[in-house]
């Protein structure tokens, strides 16, 4: 056993924990300076805003605007459903704003306050869910499509049966996403994604298991990795991280398929348990003015449905068939619908396609 | 006789298996790429964005807030809770309270994040830095005490008393022989504790409120629309800073003596 020696100082620990709980004490207070102006919080996805934009907001209503971030939509779901508060403006995809909404969960929003909601797209209001804008008002558009190599793909055709193209055998990947991936076969076959028609389900699980011969996984992340560096040379892919990964690898090209495709929509919307909604009206408001959309749009790479702000766009998106489709693709592309009961069908599907081979 | 190389094979493997995936981490966040993993360039971009964006550097501060102030209270309350279980082993009443402490060490994270979250919820607290605290604190307690009850049973209490023999008060013999003794104990679960609320994602997520995203709830959403090179930048920073003050704390050690 160690001697033990009697340290003639103070003891280490004493003073060591005096001065962690100084340093908490500091940072604690640092902290805590200015709350007189309102805050309005907004949950939302990492890097959804452009940050001058809320500067200003924040200069021109006099408030501070806090951002939190959350990574799924279930997962920001459950956190509200448990009774999370606090939160003013939240930024889910269509399909959870309408599953928030059958819970009552949302404020149905007060169409005085936000003159700016003339200027959404007509157009794209004719395919999302809350056509009327009753409690959600459309802010962001995520495309589906492909994406591939141009040097590497020989006779490009603009259509889902690239998957069936034996020459690219194991370099291409799928979403791994029931909702994305059985969309795209049922595309394939001219099929709605929302169908709740069984035989039509079958039918494009056969599709997906001819596919899945070719694929080299499924895989929603790596993908983007993949692509940069060659190892895949065609993948289901979302716009926004397309264009991030061209300007690493300017080979890499991008199309939405002529049978048309899903588009995935984030709404803004306010939960009941907004303590501040007038300003959360205010921002949604704000975000709909044609100039700002057209700005947010270009920082973002993601279009705002706002028809007054396309002008006003930059040539690389507004000239971009991957993010501004062609009206008659537009037609046929959908919205993942929330299906209820019908999902259990899916999930059968997608659960032999996985274990299938 | 002939030493065996095996050894030192395996502790080579052993390090590069460690060591490794950080290494390739520091080199990355000065890769001009983004997506690919090949070499394109050296860069400081990352770092510069690092620094023009605010909403990192707050998670960063309410990361920290925490981790202190959760390390600080589970210690006290663990070396506490470490003195009755070992003092009073035999008792039915610390039968239960090990078991009690014990559980958050075996309960599903998202099993204690969803509950803490309902009592909140329940007792009307607003969620915030404070809230996240309190959970902290409530997983930390049980680490702090398990770590340290394991140094207290190797502890020789007639120290003690021979320090009151010899005329030592409470506070004397507490202070001079008993926690110089059972610092390192207390180190090993202050560090514990504060690694764990450092990285701790799943409890976090729940009881975060407005305002209080902590650094890993901001690195997860940061996968869908964000910058994950920015992140191998700022882990570079946070390996670069614990790296100098585990040297320098060295250091001040080998000086003491």
């Amino acid at each position: 056993m160690k001697k033990p020696a009697i340290p003639e100082s103070r003891s280490p620990s004493l003073g060591a924990g005096l001065s962690l709980l100084l340093l908490l004490l500091t940072l604690v207070f640092a902290g805590g300076c200015g709350p007189s102006r309102p805050v309005l919080s907004v949950y939302t996805w990492a890097d959804y805003f452009k940050p001058e934009l809320l500067k200003r907001f924040e200069r021109e209503n006099g408030c501070r605007v806090v951002i939190d971030t959350f990574e799924s939509n279930e997962a920001m779901y459950a956190k509200l459903k448990a009774g999370a508060a606090g939160y003013d403006i939240l930024t889910p995809t269509s399909y959870m704003v309408s599953v928030m909404f059958d819970q009552d969960m949302l404020l149905r929003l007060d169409r005085g306050r936000l003159p700016n909601i003339s200027h959404v797209d007509p157009e794209f209001l004719k395919i999302t869910i809350d056509k009327a804008m009753d409690h959600s008002v459309p802010y962001m558009l995520v495309n589906s499509g492909i994406a591939y190599l141009e040097g590497r793909v020989k006779d490009v055709r603009p259509t889902w049966n690239m998957f069936d193209r034996t020459d690219l055998k194991a370099r291409m990947t799928m979403f791994n996403d029931m909702r994305e991936s059985i969309g795209a076969a049922l595309k394939s076959l001219g099929y709605s994604i929302n169908t709740v028609d069984e035989k039509e389900l079958l039918e494009a699980e056969a599709v997906l298991l001819r596919w899945k011969k070719n694929l080299a996984k499924f895989d929603n992340e790596q993908y983007k990795f993949g692509l940069a560096s060659g190892e895949f040379l065609l993948v289901h892919a979302w716009n926004g991280d397309v264009f991030q990964v061209r300007k690493e690898n300017p080979d890499v090209r991008f199309f939405i398929p002529e049978e048309g495709t899903i588009i995935s929509c984030d709404d803004l919307v306010i939960p009941k348990s907004a303590r501040q909604p007038g300003l959360a009206h205010a921002l949604i408001n704000f975000l709909h003015d044609p100039k700002v959309a057209a700005e947010n749009s270009n920082f973002i790479y993601y279009l705002c449905p706002n028809k007054d702000a396309y002008p006003l766009l930059n040539a690389e998106i507004r000239q971009n068939p991957g993010i501004f489709m062609a009206p008659a693709i537009m037609a046929r592309s959908e919205i993942i619908a929330n299906i209820g009961g019908a999902n259990a069908l899916y999930i059968k599907v997608w659960d032999r396609v996985k274990g299938g081979n | 006789m002939k030493k065996s190389r095996f050894p030192l094979g395996v502790t080579v493997l052993v390090l590069i298996f460690f060591y490794l995936p950080i290494i390739i981490l520091v080199i990355n966040s000065f890769n001009a790429a983004r997506f690919s993993s090949s070499w394109q360039g050296f860069t400081l971009d990352w770092y510069a964005r690092l620094f023009h964006s605010p909403e990192i550097w707050l998670s960063v501060r309410n990361t920290l807030i925490i981790a202190l102030g959760s390390t600080a209270v589970s210690l006290v309350l663990g070396t506490a809770a470490a003195f009755a279980l070992h003092r009073y082993a035999g008792s039915r009443l610390q039968q239960a309270h090990y078991t009690l402490i014990y559980t958050p060490l075996v309960v599903p994270e998202i099993l204690m994040g969803i509950s803490l979250l309902m009592a909140f919820v329940a007792a009307g607290t607003g969620l915030g830095l404070f809230t996240i605290f309190l959970a902290h604190v409530t997983f930390c307690v049980s680490y702090v005490a398990m770590v340290v009850l394991a140094r207290l049973q190797d502890f020789d209490f007639q120290l003690i008393e021979a320090a009151q023999d010899l005329g030592a008060s409470w506070w004397q013999s507490t202070r001079k022989v008993l926690l110089p003794l059972l610092l390192p104990g207390l180190a090993a679960g202050g560090l514990l504790a504060f690694t764990l609320s450092v990285d701790d994602f799943v409890i976090t997520f729940f009881v975060a409120g407005p305002g209080s995203t902590t650094l890993p709830l901001r690195i997860y959403s940061m996968i869908k629309y964000g910058n994950p090179p920015m992140i191998n930048a700022l882990s570079t920073l946070l390996l670069a800073v614990t790296l100098t003050a585990v040297i320098a704390s060295q250091r001040l050690a080998r000086l003491k003596r």
